[in-house]
């Protein structure tokens, strides 16, 4: 697998590509601007990009500006966003209306490794990660007639799984359940939640999304 | 009063013209009932025009010895009076009158368009003034040259009645198209002036247009042969008359005027505040252009009642100014249409009788400039607090959290390679828990500094964020074009923030609608919750942070928040 990286701190940036390296991946490409970025996508088409939010020069948005160009650009390549903040809007933004080879995590996040390096292969894969951070915010605010009261205690882990871009399989290891039971109760919060059950796991993120935001 | 003052003449030589311009109008009278071919009325009209030109000259020379009006006004009367010796029939006087029939409505277009100061102010102007003198004079004595004007006339060198015909229409015709254009001038300098003209100025100058007016139809008329011409000739001369009159009540007027001081001093006496003192004054001095500006020793500057910086208008600007003191100390300043330094006892009335009131004006000016240089200061306060809040964060940001993501990450790799060993797994998991609750205590310390996120992506964006931390369900809305400046954003944004927060401790509320908008040069952010209400709405503690953020930017925050009726937190600020 094929991953650029793009982070100003040098050391955080070497960091990630010897932990890449030494998990298998091949780093193509490493620089500390979002404009370099673009051109190491350009020649070499990595298969996910991990891009942190704030670059040079002004260090406001132009990290997000590459991901959304390349996201843009290079359907194909997925972009992993790393963040010291995580902020719905900017996630948001971000997957505007398709959460495919998308991911937006917090930078804490690198060094729980294993997940991590997940995330990096689902985003190369066409999947998507969001940050733990958003989903629980959104899961735990109040509702008016919540509807998140109907699920049990079990669906809402699951939901909230899904919700950060787990695969079926994902949530069964993560849980220590079947793929089977995982489905069941898939279909059981989509039911509940009714939400029209669509078949692409990165597809149901965004609608899970939009719904716990509503 | 800014007069470089020439000495006034004296008054025997004011009393020798008043003699022989009274001698003067008596000859000419004399001269004409005795010609038994002049009607009386023509004779009087003439003296309606000569006396009051003299009287009206001299005491514009008087009170204003700067200007040559004065002069040119009496030489007006006299020229006219002249003009009467035609009238008599030996040679001499008849040819000398006639050598003057034309050229007093010459001076008097002079007199319309020099007022006040006395001399023409364009060179357009100077050149259609030289071309009717010539005209008046020049043609005149060519027309009598050519025998145009009946007998006695000594300077008749050949009896050509066609050719004089054609030169007096040219100089008939000339004259009334330059008195038109004379119109034009008077027009096009009220027109400039922009501002309301004081009541016998504006009447003066009226009666100077009706008079050019006049003159170019009876001209005009003498050329094409009507039958009515000698009723035209004598409205022209009514008319002339009117203006010395016009004048003379002009400078009695401001002797009333001074009357109107005394009103003045009661209104002022009963309210002496600055409201209203502008209108007061402008009154009693019948001059609506008025304008007031007071000394702020402090700021060294003129300012207006308000304390915005004001300029004095130079000595070009066609505007005059009366300084007033007190104590040796400049007060205020009165700033007027010219017309009023005519009348310099008025002025120094009016100050005096304003002192108190003008002082009082000058005191609150002085207040309120202090409160818009605190205002300002304050302003920079916030700005350079925010700014340096800012360059903390991006501090933090850059240095120690990144730092802590690689140091963990190094803990982490670490571990990889230890797997073998459980004891230092489990040590290097425990440091990296350190580390992860360390960067979690550095990003609420970095965020509550300043929140990145808005100066990377705007209001909404960073709103949508605090929103979706709100354990109450919020309805956001912000309908903004672009972004705005950065601190109206930082500001807005902590209206919001800090209302959400508050909301979340007190309110037990079941929703809360944000909303931000922009309504021509308004921003207003609203924050509406449907909770308990009865919170503290006398600014305490965290709202007068917001209140003091929102006021340094010119606008106000207020709160709404009865018992059992919810919340409602509004913050309006000025934006361009």
């Amino acid at each position: 697998m094929r991953v650029a990286i793009a982070e100003d701190s040098v050391l955080l940036r070497e960091g990630l590509a010897r932990l890449l390296g030494e998990a298998g991946f091949d780093v193509v490409g490493q620089c500390g601007t979002g404009d370099d970025l673009l051109l190491k996508v350009r020649s070499y088409t990595p298969d996910v990009v991990i891009v942190d939010i704030r670059l040079p020069p002004t260090h406001s948005d132009e990290g997000l500006r590459a991901a959304l160009e390349i996201r843009e650009k290079y359907p194909s390549v997925g972009v992993l966003v790393l963040s010291q903040y995580v902020e719905l809007g900017l996630a948001l933004k971000l997957l505007a209306d398709s959460a495919e080879g998308v991911g937006y995590l917090l930078k804490d996040r690198i060094s729980d490794v294993d997940d991590f390096l997940a995330a990096v292969r689902r985003v190369a894969d066409g999947g998507s990660a969001l940050d733990p951070l958003i989903v629980s915010a959104l899961i735990s605010r109040q509702r008016a007639d919540d509807p998140l009261a109907r699920l049990t205690a079990r669906e809402r882990e699951v939901l909230e799984l899904m919700a950060t871009g787990s695969s079926n399989q994902g949530i069964a290891d993560k849980l220590v359940i079947t793929l089977r039971a995982v489905e069941k109760y898939v279909s059981s919060i989509f039911g509940k939640l009714g939400l029209p059950s669509s078949g692409s796991e990165s597809r149901r993120v965004l609608a899970v999304l939009l719904f716990l935001q509503s | 009063m800014v007069a470089d003052a020439r000495e006034p003449p004296s008054v025997s030589v004011l009393q020798a013209i008043a003699v022989a311009g009274l001698v003067t109008a008596g000859g000419s009278f004399a001269l004409g009932m005795a010609n038994e071919d002049v009607s009386g009325i023509q004779v009087l009209l003439l003296e309606w025009i000569s006396i009051p030109y003299v009287a009206a000259g001299l005491v514009a020379w008087w009170r204003r010895p700067d200007s040559r009006l004065g002069a040119l006004m009496i030489a007006g009367g006299f020229a006219t009076a002249v003009s009467a010796l035609a009238f008599a029939s030996y040679s001499l006087p008849h040819t000398v009158g006639l050598v003057f029939d034309i050229l007093p409505a010459v001076i008097f277009l002079h007199v319309y368009l020099a007022f006040p100061e006395g001399r023409l102010r364009s060179q357009f102007e100077r050149i259609l003034v030289a071309i009717a003198y010539v005209a008046a004079i020049s043609l005149q004595i060519l027309k009598m040259a050519l025998d145009g004007v009946g007998p006695h006339n000594l300077v008749k060198l050949s009896e050509r009645p066609g050719a004089a015909h054609t030169v007096e229409t040219v100089q008939l015709l000339s004259i009334s198209a330059i008195c038109l254009a004379g119109i034009g001038v008077l027009a096009t300098r009220r027109r400039q002036a922009g501002r309301p003209l004081r009541r016998p100025v504006a009447l003066l100058i009226n009666s100077f247009a009706l008079g050019l007016l006049m003159i170019a139809v009876l001209f005009v008329s003498g050329t094409l042969d009507v039958s009515q011409f000698l009723v035209i000739q004598r409205a022209t001369l009514l008319v002339i008359g009117i203006s010395p009159i016009a004048f003379l009540v002009g400078l009695l007027d401001a002797r009333l005027a001074r009357s109107a001081v005394g009103d003045l001093f009661v209104e002022l006496r009963a309210d002496p505040s600055p409201v209203g003192l502008r209108d007061a004054l402008a009154r009693a001095l019948r001059d609506p252009s008025l304008t007031l500006a007071y000394w702020l020793p402090e700021f060294e500057t003129w300012a207006d009642i308000d304390g915005r910086p004001v300029q004095l208008p130079g000595s070009q600007s066609g505007r005059a100014t009366t300084l007033i003191e007190r104590d040796g100390a400049h007060v205020a300043a009165l700033l007027h249409d010219p017309g009023l330094e005519d009348e310099p006892e008025l002025l120094a009335a009016v100050g005096a009788a304003a002192g108190i009131a003008l002082e009082n004006g000058r005191l609150q000016a002085e207040q309120k400039a202090n409160l818009e240089e605190l205002k300002g200061s304050r302003a920079r306060v916030i700005e350079a607090g925010q700014k340096e809040r800012q360059r903390l964060e991006r501090n933090l940001h850059d240095g120690a959290q990144q730092r802590l993501v690689a140091l963990s990450l190094e803990l982490s790799m670490l571990k990889r390679h230890l797997a073998d060993d459980a004891q230092a797994s489990q040590q290097l998991e425990r440091a990296r828990g350190e580390i992860t609750a360390s960067l979690e205590e550095l990003r609420a310390v970095a965020r509550g500094l300043h929140p990145a996120v808005l100066s990377g992506h705007g209001l909404e964006v960073a709103l949508q964020s605090i929103a979706a931390h709100s354990p109450a369900p919020v309805q956001l809305s912000v309908t903004l074009e672009g972004r705005l400046p950065e601190q109206i954003e930082v500001a807005a944004y902590y209206v919001v923030s800090e209302s959400l927060a508050n909301i979340a401790k007190h309110a037990q509320a079941g929703t809360v609608r944000v909303e931000v908008s922009r309504a021509a040069e308004l921003v207003v952010v609203e924050v509406v919750d449907d909770g308990v209400g009865g919170a503290d709405t006398e600014l305490g503690s965290g709202l007068r942070g917001l209140a003091d953020r929102v006021e340094a930017h010119g606008g106000r925050l207020r709160v709404w928040s009865p018992p059992g009726g919810g919340t409602r937190v509004r913050a309006e600020m000025p934006c361009e």
